[in-house]
């Protein structure tokens, strides 16, 4: 069973009573005009995803406490939440660093700029 | 054409014997759900002088004057209570007071059945349809909680304690299932702790 916190609402429960919403920090191709984006930027916005051993970091609701959205680093390996943090934000710079793969990639350039997503 | 006639989901339920806890359900209380900015102070000011009270802004609490209540339900969302007589008049003043400030009220009377349970049993038989430490410290008067209760969407009110009294909040349809599952759970004294030490079962 996996415990869950929200850093909204501060309620606490197992999985049941929060809501998984797929991977975290997922940016939409920004332009002002569709025709700009490519089929492959389009095709990985939509469909492109991590699966890291390891450490990984997803959105989740809490479905039935305050029904907000927020972030989450998990270890899909030992399944331990290691942070729960605002859906606008960034995860604590240590697990930034900690972040491995593709991740560290995603990451570099957001840990050499400030902490705002 | 008639006026619509309220009728409670449960009204056609008998009244529960042999059960571990008093369960009743409450059909007089008016709902009003409300939501807003509480970081807004016209929005909050808004709403005290029409409502008298200041609205919940900590987590799963509430707060009443009268025999108005509010309930904490999100950042930006609280479940007004009132009689249920005085559901439009509250509707149209809070409306009235909120004229331009962001935000939204609207009648929900109808959206949920309130079932009563009162009682020393109560928590242990809210406890075997949650995941939630109903017996910790935490639980005090006044808290408001929403869960996952029996697999569906519910929300716990304590009202009082010592005897327990809580108001458990579930959607109109499904309120026969959530009656249903507290006569089924609630004829037998069992002891459920699911949080700390558990004795070990006979061998
Ligand atoms: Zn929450």
């Amino acid at each position: 069973m996996l415990i869950v916190h929200c850093p909204v609402c501060g309620a606490e429960g197992d999985e049941t009573d929060f809501h998984y919403g797929g991977e975290a920090h997922v940016a939409r191709p920004a332009t002002r005009d569709p025709a700009d984006v490519s089929d492959a930027q389009q095709r990985d916005y939509l469909f492109m995803r991590h699966n890291p051993k390891g450490l990984h970091f997803e959105r989740w609701r809490c479905d039935r406490g305050c029904g907000k959205w927020f972030h989450a680093a998990r270890d899909t390996m030992t399944m331990e939440f290691k942070a729960t943090y605002g859906i606008g934000e960034l995860p604590p710079r240590e697990l930034m660093k900690a972040a491995t793969g593709e991740w560290a990639e995603f990451f570099k350039d957001k840990l050499a700029k400030g902490r705002k997503a | 054409m008639s006026d619509a006639q309220f009728e409670s989901a449960l009204q056609s339920r008998e009244k529960p014997t042999g059960l571990s806890v008093e369960l009743r359900e409450r059909t007089s209380r008016g709902m009003i759900d409300l939501r807003g900015l509480p970081d807004d102070p016209q929005f909050m000011a808004a709403v005290k002088q029409t409502l008298t009270l200041d609205l919940p802004t900590a987590p799963r609490t509430s707060t009443a004057w009268g025999d108005i209540q509010a309930l904490w339900l999100s950042t930006d969302q609280w479940l007004i209570l009132c009689p249920r007589a005085r559901t439009e008049e509250l509707l149209s003043a809070l409306r009235q007071a909120l004229q331009g400030i962001h935000s939204f009220a609207v009648d929900v009377s109808d959206m949920r059945t309130i079932i009563r349970l009162e009682g020393d049993q109560a928590r242990p038989l809210l406890l075997k349809g949650s995941s939630l430490d109903l017996l910790s410290a935490d639980y005090e008067a006044g808290t408001v909680r929403r869960l996952r209760f029996a697999e569906i969407a519910a929300l716990l009110h304590i009202v009082s304690q010592k005897p327990d009294v809580i108001d458990l909040y579930v959607f109109r349809s499904y309120a026969d299932y959530a009656w249903d599952w507290l006569l089924a759970n609630g004829r037998v004294v069992a002891e459920v702790r699911q949080f700390g030490k558990q004795a070990s079962p006979a061998v």
